[in-house]
């Protein structure tokens, strides 16, 4: 729900509003238009100094053909990193959204032996950052991983989804449960009494009250496997987009506008993934069972 | 009613995908990390370093650096620093923004919250250069130009390098900061979505100002989230080196003051030599700090109050 | 049991019988009696982005054994299905170290000496030396410094696959402003008449004629490798082969970071130059003429030609040097010696052909044929070193050739110019990917400009191969940067480092830190 949904707003204070939240949000969004046009460009513009900036789409041109720099280099095949990352990072926000809403939903409702350690351990775990945890993972990745060279491709993904949403799952499942625990407990009630199993109680009614927290995890998972480098360049055989341009961010020898064209090809998907899932979320609740 | 039984499965059932996902690649590996600190693995050798043990080697060679280290007092107290002053910035600018955001019309809030997440969809070397030029130490520098066009420097200022420490400290913050107030945003913005509608029409009839809704009914209603968000950052903050890593390893940012803990860690054991070992170590221990850290913070906020009783079992 | 007889005959057979073309039929003829007809391999190389012949190589090497076994009715072929060139070549090599056990790296990697000491210490990779001894002509291919820095414990884990040096650059317009007569300077530098003392002077008087804005630019972020010459040119060094220690000699040292100190002070430097930006400040100013002194690198050369540095003073936009251009502009000589009494240096990185010692794992009876897929996989790094694809490869990426015979042939015009037809015996695929290059780095002048520096090869040396080497090169990066901007003086940034160094127990064992600070050394004084 937001504001305008339960009122109407004057336009002065809509203006007002409108215009501390864009001034706040000036210099993220000067440092970023600047990369974007950089992209365009036939040197980085980082300064307000145009006199020897050429623009051209050079860049985007030989970014579409695989290429790292003017000269040289060989062709890559960016729309397939792309898709692997896509892969990854959908993988990621599934295994979380699912494994948070599951577990959140139980700690948040039920009444167990051990909730309480199951939660604090959780939080701690936090703690824990991937580059520490790598060493372990990658024991048991050279344990379980298969011979032969395809099947370890295929397991490689499902690997480092896996693992890169286990680092999400600790946020996934205290968030979720926040969201749960905000649900009024009498809907499930009058599910329970009629005969609906907890499953089906959690499937078709508690899911759909909490789509706010829904999108957020999804967005969160989303960017974390989006994001992700360590996991994806020690486990992953095919490359990410994100291998893609820190194996060439090379400060001596890379050419930058290059890799500013391909660091905004990587945000743009990201930005469609909020755009759709930003659809989702929106229903109103004008009163009804919510009292 | 359903059986004990039958209540027991559905517990489990509800569980395991996250019990057994956290098992299988949290604490499994974090066993084998602490482990790994006992011996004396390097360059991924497992076949060969793995059964080997040393003891308490590892963490001597961690202690003795911390103890003999001339930039390690610099980096305790710029570690206390990023930790409080980022985290201030990442509650306040998120709780801010949420609050902003619930106010303007869609379109507005939309295009805010768009802009706020791209820190956190940038790989994170790209975030990292994309700073770099923002504060470069030359007229090269955005931050420089904007500065010198407007008359208020009259030379260009090393802002990672001059005015040591608060110059890499701001430095630091900022950079670190803006990627953390996404996920306030976010979390705040959903927590405040949630609220029934009813709440905030009760106090309007009441004749309350914008800011009043703030105090009296959205911020009370989100606390539970806003503590969470809370304690959830500051233990991300102790263990995070990632989005400044590129600043310092390319000499924007003074190294002695712009190395968190994490990535002083992080040096001593990734660059260089691949010493896992001593990486795991220096995890450990990071684990353990930080796992007391929040220990502690979960006390004085309240920790009793985030474990609200489920009220769902019949 | 009879297969394994089989393959050990063959084995020794090979083993006994010299002359790469006669190996190479033995191994495609014992691939062949075990029924295999397709041996895969991967490569993995890394560096700027001309020198795709790092991978390429392999590639063409490949054709060439396709050739010798097509010839000889051998029904097997080489394939390489995957070629994979990255521009950071530290970030290859720390994840080649975490997938080679797992053996999904790949089987051949083209990477900086430096890596072959913790690669081999570990058992990455596969010990050449054996095949080496049965195959000694393969040798003559390469100058004898380069095969030693590509030892280990003795043994031989890889073959060079280029080199470079680290010319002292001199801009000719700016020198005649000053009155520097560059007329046999190189010579002179050479004999130890020239040395930092003379360039501290010249350099003066460039800035304080307003003949260039600067008087010295050298690399940033690092220190590592260029400005350690600074210790090799006091006499020192940075490590001894008798105990394997890395050396931190205080003297040597502390002259060098007098030497920043002084320039930086009087301005001759930049005192930011750790954090300029390569593309925006270092190369422009170079260009453009902003200095009169660079120490830079022989790939200088092209990239100047290949990249937009330089402002064009008619059109006011940005362009790439011609070749005339940068010969018109720039004079080149060997590091100077520190001060009088002292010797010129230069620093060189090797990039050497390495194999893994899992190479071919993918490959059908892996563990029955391992010793085959081995010699195959060194007779194609020994193929890869065949003289022309060196010469092709220093050409267009601007380094040095690693051996005579490839030296001779880019000193000959005739083969430059087919060349630059691309009228040379390579893998039509590969000639497609290396024509751009091509067009853009072949002619006389490059080619010349090679010929002409290679003398430094003579004089070089090379970074110290040592697994602690890189965390001491990061303590220099640190304190030259607070020296440079005057946040310490020479002494002061000493104790600094030697704190750092203690504090670290594993460089507290491996670096011997000998003797002390001169007392009454004063930079420039005659």
């Amino acid at each position: 729900m937001s504001l305008t949904d339960v009122e109407v707003r004057s336009k002065g204070r809509q203006i007002l509003y409108s215009t501390v939240l864009i001034a706040l949000s000036v210099p993220v969004l000067m440092a970023f238009f600047m990369l974007i046009l950089s992209s365009f460009a036939n040197q980085m513009v980082t300064n307000f100094d145009f006199s020897k900036v050429t623009f051209t789409m050079r860049n985007w041109k030989l970014l579409f053909q695989g290429r790292i720099a003017i000269t040289g280099g060989l062709r890559e095949n960016v729309f397939l990193y792309l898709l692997n990352t896509a892969i990854v990072a959908l993988g990621v926000a599934s295994v979380t959204t699912t494994v948070g809403t599951l577990s959140g939903y139980a700690i948040s409702r039920m009444k167990f032996a051990g909730r309480r350690f199951i939660l604090l351990t959780m939080l701690m775990l936090h703690a824990l950052p991937g580059s520490i945890l790598i060493v372990g993972v990658y024991f048991l990745y050279r344990l379980w991983m298969p011979t032969n060279l395809n099947a370890l491709r295929y397991f490689s993904f499902f690997y480092v989804i896996v693992a890169r949403a286990a680092l999400e799952v600790p946020l996934s499942v205290w968030l979720m449960k926040g969201f749960f625990d905000l649900l009024p407990w009498e809907i499930e009630w009058s599910a329970l009494v009629d005969g609906a199993s907890r499953f089906k109680t959690w499937a078709k009614i508690m899911m759909p009250l909490i789509k706010p927290g829904v999108v957020a995890i999804l967005i969160f998972g989303f960017l974390a496997g989006w994001q992700d480098i360590i996991y994806v360049r020690t486990f992953l055989i095919d490359k990410t987009l994100a291998t893609f341009i820190e194996s060439n961010l090379e400060a001596e020898m890379a050419y930058m506008p290059l890799l500013a064209a391909a660091a905004t090809l990587y945000l743009l998907p990201t930005i469609f993934f909020y755009i759709s899932s930003q659809r989702l979320l929106f229903k109103v609740y004008a009163g009804g069972i919510r009292r | 009613m359903k059986g004990k039984f039958s209540r027991k499965w559905e517990l489990w059932a509800f569980l395991a995908p996250a019990l057994i996902v956290v098992l299988l690649f949290y604490v499994v590996p974090l066993i084998l990390t602490v482990y790994t600190s006992f011996t004396p693995l390097r360059n991924w050798n497992i076949q060969r370093y793995a059964t080997r043990l040393v003891g308490l080697y590892n963490y001597q060679k961690l202690f003795h650096a911390i103890t003999n280290d001339p930039s390690v007092r610099a980096v305790f107290l710029t570690t206390a620093v990023f930790v409080l002053c980022t985290l201030t910035v990442n509650v306040l600018g998120g709780l801010i923004l949420a609050l902003l955001t619930f106010f303007v019309d869609k379109k507005t809030n939309f295009v805010a919250s768009t802009v706020w997440l791209l820190p956190r969809m940038s790989p994170i070397a790209v975030y990292g250069l994309v700073w770099y030029y923002f504060f470069h130490g030359s007229r090269v520098g955005t931050l420089n130009s904007i500065f010198l066009k407007l008359g208020l420097i009259d030379r260009p200022i090393a802002w990672g390098q001059e005015f040591v420490p608060y110059g890499p400290w701001s430095v630091i913050v900022f950079v670190n900061g803006l990627v953390g107030v996404s996920f306030g945003m976010i979390v705040l913005s959903s927590a405040i979505k949630s609220i029934p509608g009813e709440f905030v029409i009760a106090a309007r009839v009441d004749g309350a100002t914008d800011w009043q809704i703030c105090r009296k009914v959205l911020i009370p209603q989100i606390k539970w989230h806003i503590m969470y968000v809370t304690t959830w950052q500051l233990l991300s903050l102790l263990t995070s080196y990632a989005h400044t890593y590129l600043l310092v390893s390319w000499r924007l940012v003074n190294k002695s003051y712009g190395t968190p803990w994490a990535l002083y860690v992080y040096d001593l054991a990734f660059t260089g030599v691949f010493d896992q070992g001593l990486a795991a170590a220096a995890g450990t221990l990071l684990v353990l700090v930080g796992g007391l850290l929040g220990l502690m913070t979960l006390r004085i906020l309240g920790f009793g109050k985030l474990m609200v009783e489920p009220r769902g079992d019949i | 049991m009879r297969r394994w007889l089989l393959v050990a005959l063959f084995c020794v057979t090979v083993l006994l019988f010299a002359g790469i073309e006669d190996s190479i039929v033995q191994v495609g003829r014992a691939l062949e009696k075990n029924g295999i007809n397709e041996v895969r391999y991967a490569v993995w190389g890394s560096g700027d982005p001309n020198s795709v012949l790092r991978v390429l190589g392999i590639v063409e090497a490949a054709r060439r054994i396709n050739e010798i076994w097509a010839k000889n009715g051998i029904n097997v072929k080489v394939t390489i299905r995957e070629t994979r060139y990255e521009l950071d070549f530290t970030q290859m090599y720390q994840e080649f170290l975490s997938k080679q056990p797992l053996g999904t790296a790949g089987d051949f990697l083209v990477n900086s000496y430096v890596y072959i000491a913790p690669l081999a210490e570990e058992g990455y990779l596969l010990d050449l030396t054996p095949y080496l001894e049965k195959h000694r002509e393969i040798l003559n291919n390469f100058f004898a410094s380069h095969i030693e820095v590509a030892k280990y414990k003795g043994k031989i884990y890889g073959l060079p696959q280029d080199t470079e040096a680290r010319p002292f650059y001199i801009r000719k317009d700016i020198a005649a402003k000053v009155g520097l007569d560059l007329q046999g300077l190189d010579e002179k530098v050479l004999k130890g008449e020239f040395t930092w003392f003379d360039v501290y002077e010249w350099a003066k008087k460039a800035v304080q004629t307003g003949a260039s804005e600067w008087g010295l630019i050298h690399r940033r972020g690092t220190a590592h490798p260029d400005l350690m010459q600074f210790i090799l040119a006091f006499g020192s060094k940075l490590y001894d082969p008798v105990d394997g220690k890395l050396v931190f000699d205080k003297e040597a040292i502390y002259k060098w970071l007098t030497i920043e100190w002084t320039f930086a002070r009087e301005k001759l430097l930049p005192s930011d130059m750790m954090a300029w930006d390569w593309a925006k400040q270092v190369h422009p100013a170079i260009v453009d003429g902003k200095t009169l002194f660079d120490i830079g690198g022989t790939w200088y050369w092209t990239e100047w030609q290949t990249k937009d540095y330089y402002t064009d003073p008619k059109t006011g936009q940005m362009r790439g040097l011609k070749p005339e251009e940068v010969e018109q502009w720039f004079y080149y000589t060997l590091f100077p010696a520190g001060e009088p009494g002292k010797k010129p240096v230069t620093l060189s990185q090797p990039f050497m052909w390495m194999v893994s010692s899992k190479a071919g794992a993918q490959n059908p009876k892996y563990s029955a044929l391992k010793s085959v897929y081995d010699e195959l996989a060194f007779l194609i790094v020994a193929k890869a070193s065949d003289p022309d694809i060196n010469a092709i490869h220093s050409i267009i990426s601007a380094h040095l050739p690693v051996g005579k015979p490839s030296a001779e042939l880019l000193a000959s015009k005739e083969w430059l110019d087919k060349l630059y037809n691309l009228e040379v015996d390579l893998d039509p695929g590969v000639k497609e990917k290396i024509a751009g290059i091509v067009k853009a780095t072949v002619n006389p002048i490059n080619a010349a400009f090679l010929s002409k520096v290679s003398y430094m090869l003579e004089h070089t040396n090379f970074p110290p191969v040592h697994p602690m080497y890189a965390k001491l090169a990061a303590i220099f990066a640190e304190v030259v940067d607070y020296v440079l901007r005057g946040q310490m003086d020479p002494a002061k940034a000493i104790d600094y480092a030697i704190g750092k160094i203690n504090a670290d127990l594993d460089l507290k064992a491996g670096v011997k830190i000998i003797n002390d600070i001169p007392k009454d050394w004063r930079f420039g004084g005659k």
